[in-house]
């Protein structure tokens, strides 16, 4: 089918309203914040802005009919082109359906529309003293829709977990139009093993199964007290050391975060009061839950840290400590300060490995980078091995481009080698597509299959995942 | 000027990486939630224009000016995007090949002459004396912008009788010892508008030690003309004003308009002219410059005669964007109003959320303005109080314009004409 056609029947089953249609709108829906659509950004057929699950049906529908692709698309944020349609088709944008439906405050729960903005939700559940722990650094961009999704981590998945931990239900637009509801239609429990878990399928899976309509997230008591240790390394190798010390000392901080010396220059270049010490690396720790436990686990994470790092700071002043977190949070696009013509691009970015190598990979993706030619900022979740590789190129220049995409490639090689994963967190989308089989064997096969039973068109974010 | 080799566009566009942090502090965004809106969204344009994936059209001008330039996006960009730059270039470059009668008339005519900005208002006066809505709207100002007219034209407030110029003496001694030669800018809505708060200015100055000087040529600072797609209209005002300023031995150059002090900062003086053979001027010019309250409180260190007997006012403070997001003054305004006496300070949830007014932005955009004056508005319930204080005339106009269109019972005033008040309480006392 043509686009035009398209445009004009989406236009009389939704309305100007909820249908974008003119080719210059259209073109701002091309990217997302992955190094693909940097260079090469794809323009839908035509945008949809639901506001209901009605609407997402009457979409679906219609595409099933039709046989057209269908991208669900949060706020954006992803890196793996995941939100864009890079094969046509409708992205439905389902981030003004934003409704915090329920805060079930007696069930320790929340049902939200996807396209809650995380920060927002947290701050909403605040109010209940409750929260939803998943923090990724995107927390103020993101929807709630693109982290379940995208099964969004961050900050602190190291004590937390993962998105998944606190996905209790969903209800789904499927890709013929159906409606379903995982984890038990009517169910408000915490507890529920009734049934294939499809919740646990959803999440993650990209949007290429169908699309989520709305939330039942599990919520926590939100804790009563925070603290930070930043431990200043001159040894890069000191850093996951330390890390592994801390968990024999038996504590497990709510965060462990780690910066590289090039990661280090950034923070201080975007915001200069943070004033972290020039070194080899920064570890930060962060404890949360009551004031005597975290004081506790603040003492023995000094330390042990002390042992073998050149300093050790402590904080619980409120605005130290959210001055680091926050350095530590945007790290990720202030990476780009390290050369004064370079862009930190979004590639490579997101590989997990076993906390015993992190130092092996640390060096070898030095090595890799020193091939290559590339500078690269290093920072990420030391607590779980997700590494975060920042290249800073010169996009402008055609051989920096190619050079990049060579050294991306090897750092994903060294992740499976390694006996780690090209994404901790990221997600696959397109990018990461390539090593599918790699990683996964026979078992994409049957991931297929899985697709297969649920989207037999193929209309649902085709190309993505595997 | 080339819009291609202008430095934001040469250098700055690729460091986009559409994270969406000024997706998620954008006034207007939170408004129509169209990704047209979003500054990433600007950006990506901004490179298609320079790649000449799109042409220079209107189409693409009607959404770039969805921004209504509160720099609120480049503040907190990590990746020091100076994003209101890259689009201002971007509005003139396509106003360049698109250029429009009216904008030309208003913008590089009337608005670069104060002589005539002066009598299109003086007309206003007379026709909203008479009751003469229609032909107010005839006769300058109101009939050249664009936009819902009707509506907008309601935010446009009974313009004084006299300008401020008319009042203020060209040379305006110090009383007593003089510390410092100030050259005061007067900026075009507080001449024409608000002409009290430069007359408390000059007031309060003159009490402290300061010979303030109003060069009687000075021309507009040229914001206008950046945020409608006029920038060598602004370029030229700012060589201009640079002239006449650096002409004289100046300690300072202060105004009490925020979107001034930012149109004459340093780094917009490097937009502007930097790439020509003005930037040295404007480097001293720049230099010099410096926002009323930030010179009350940094320079002068100002205090107000102890007064028990002061009538206690609560007062909320809004950060105008040119003072808080683009040149960082977020202390010294409530320096200055915690440090006069009776005043108490409330303040409000989001202090630095824009008002929506932005100069013609209200005007222009008028129902996104007012969605975003309605949020600001309900902030400024919150706390009660009956004194709201701002740095910006353009911010004065859009809050009193919430006020009366939200039934409220408050008034809008600089923090210069409290501390006139204040000061004024001292030659009562002491007589
Ligand atoms: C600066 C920065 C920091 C980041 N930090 C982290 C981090 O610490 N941890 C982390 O995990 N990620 C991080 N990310 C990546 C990204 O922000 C997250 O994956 C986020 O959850 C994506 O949410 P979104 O709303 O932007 O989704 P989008 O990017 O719009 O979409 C992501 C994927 O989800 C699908 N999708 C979205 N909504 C739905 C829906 N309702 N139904 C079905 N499918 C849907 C899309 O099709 C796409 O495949 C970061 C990104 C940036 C730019």
């Amino acid at each position: 089918m043509e686009g035009a056609s398209v445009r004009k029947d989406l236009l009389s089953l939704l309305g100007k309203e909820k249908v974008l249609t003119e080719e210059l709108d259209l073109m701002y829906y091309s990217y997302d914040s992955s190094f693909l659509t940097q260079l090469k950004p794809e323009t839908p057929w035509a945008v949809v802005l639901p506001a209901s699950t009605a609407d997402v049906q009457a979409v679906m529908k219609y595409a099933y009919d039709h046989q057209i692709n269908v991208v669900p698309r949060g706020a954006g944020t992803g890196e793996t082109g995941g939100s864009v349609a890079l094969n046509g088709g409708i992205v439905l944008d389902l981030s003004n359906f934003n409704e915090i439906v329920e805060i079930d405050q007696k069930n320790m729960q929340v049902i939200v529309r996807p396209g809650v903005i995380h920060a927002e939700l947290n701050k909403r559940l605040a109010e209940y003293n409750l929260f939803f722990p998943p923090d990724p650094g995107s927390s103020q961009m993101c929807t709630v829709g693109g982290m379940v999704a995208n099964n969004a981590s961050g900050l602190r998945a190291v004590k937390y977990g993962c998105t998944e931990q606190y996905v209790l239900g969903l209800e789904i637009v499927l890709p013929n139009g159906d409606l379903i509801y995982a984890g038990g239609i009517k169910a408000r429990t915490l507890k529920n093993v009734s049934g294939l878990n499809l919740t646990k399928l959803m999440v993650g899976s990209e949007g290429v199964l169908g699309v989520i309509t709305q939330i039942r997230l599990r919520c926590w008591p939100k804790p009563k007290a925070r603290g930070i240790v930043m431990a200043v390394f001159d040894s890069l190798d000191d850093a996951p050391a330390t890390v592994l010390e801390i968990y024999q000392a038996g504590i497990m901080p709510s965060g462990m975060e780690i910066l590289d010396s090039s990661a280090i220059s950034a923070v201080n270049m975007y915001k200069p009061e943070i004033n972290l010490p020039d070194a080899e690396a920064i570890l930060l720790f962060e404890v949360d839950g009551n004031p005597p436990s975290v004081d506790y686990e603040g003492n023995v994470i000094q330390e042990v840290a002390g042992r073998r790092a050149r300093t050790v700071e402590w904080s619980t002043e409120p605005k130290r400590m959210a001055q680091l977190w926050e350095g530590r949070s945007v790290t990720a696009t202030a990476a780009a300060r390290v050369r004064a013509d370079g862009t930190r691009v979004f590639a490579g970015e997101d590989i997990s490995v076993p906390l015993s190598k992190v130092a092996d990979t640390l060096r070898a993706i030095r090595k890799l980078a020193d091939k290559y030619g590339i500078k690269v900022v290093n920072y990420g979740h030391i607590g779980d091995g997700n590494v975060h590789t920042a290249p800073v190129i010169n996009t402008s220049i055609p051989e920096e481009v190619e050079q990049v995409k060579k050294l991306v490639h090897e750092i994903h090689l060294l992740a499976i080698e390694l006996n780690g994963s090209t994404t901790g967190e990221h997600g696959v989308g397109a990018v990461r597509r390539p090593y599918a089989e790699m990683e996964h064997g026979l078992a994409v096969e049957y991931m297929k299959k899985v697709k297969q039973a649920f989207d037999d068109k193929g209309i649902m974010n085709p190309n993505k995942l595997f | 000027m080339d819009f291609k080799n202008l430095p934001p566009v040469k250098e700055q566009i690729m460091k986009c990486v559409r994270c969406g942090k000024c997706r998620s502090v954008c006034p207007v965004f939170a408004e129509l939630r169209y990704e047209s809106a979003a500054p990433r969204g600007h950006v990506f344009m901004v490179q298609m224009l320079r790649d000449g994936v799109v042409k220079p059209s209107e189409e693409v001008s009607k959404r770039l000016t969805h921004c209504l330039m509160c720099e609120n996006c480049s503040a907190n960009c990590p990746s020091g995007i100076d994003i209101h730059e890259l689009n201002a270039a971007a509005r003139s470059y396509i106003e360049q090949k698109n250029p429009s009668i009216g904008k030309e008339l208003l913008f590089d005519t009337l608005w670069t002459k104060p002589s005539l900005l002066n009598l299109s208002t003086s007309l206003m006066w007379g026709a909203q004396k008479a009751g003469l809505q229609k032909l107010a709207r005839y006769t300058g100002l109101t009939k050249l912008l664009p936009g819902s007219l009707p509506q907008a034209e309601k935010i446009l407030e009974a313009v004084p009788l006299r300008n401020a110029r008319s009042m203020i003496p060209e040379i305006n001694p110090a009383r007593g010892e003089r510390e410092y030669k100030i050259g005061y800018f007067l900026g075009c809505a507080t001449d024409l508008l608000y002409p009290d708060i430069a007359l408390a200015a000059i007031e309060v100055l003159t009490n402290n030690g300061c010979e303030v000087i109003v060069p009687r040529h000075s021309k507009c600072c040229g914001l206008p003309h950046i945020a409608n797609g006029k920038l060598e209209t602004a370029q030229s005002l700012a060589i201009h004003n640079c002239q006449i300023y650096n002409a004289y031995d100046f300690d300072y150059i202060i105004t009490d308009c925020g979107s001034c002090s930012s149109a004459l900062s340093a780094k917009n003086m490097h937009f502007l002219l930097g790439q020509t053979e003005h930037a040295q001027a404007g480097e001293i010019f720049a230099a010099k410059v410096m926002d009323l309250s930030k010179f009350l409180i940094d320079v002068l260190d100002i205090s107000f005669p102890v007064n028990h007997n002061a009538k206690p006012i609560t007062v909320t403070y809004h950060d105008p964007c040119h003072l808080a997001n683009a040149q960082k003054i977020k202390d010294q305004p409530r320096e200055l109003l915690r440090r006069i006496p009776g005043v108490k300070l409330a303040e409000m949830s989001d202090t630095n959320y824009c008002c929506g007014g932005s100069g013609t932005y209200s005007i222009t955009h008028y129902q996104t303005s007012m969605k975003i004056l309605d949020k600001k508005m309900a902030m400024i319930k919150l706390t009660g109080a009956e004194t709201v204080a701002t740095c910006c005339p353009s911010c004065t106009m859009q809050l009193n314009y919430g006020i009366r269109k939200h039934n409220m019972k408050c008034s809008v005033v600089h923090p210069i004409q409290l501390a006139r008040e204040a000061s004024k309480k001292k030659a009562v006392h002491s007589a």
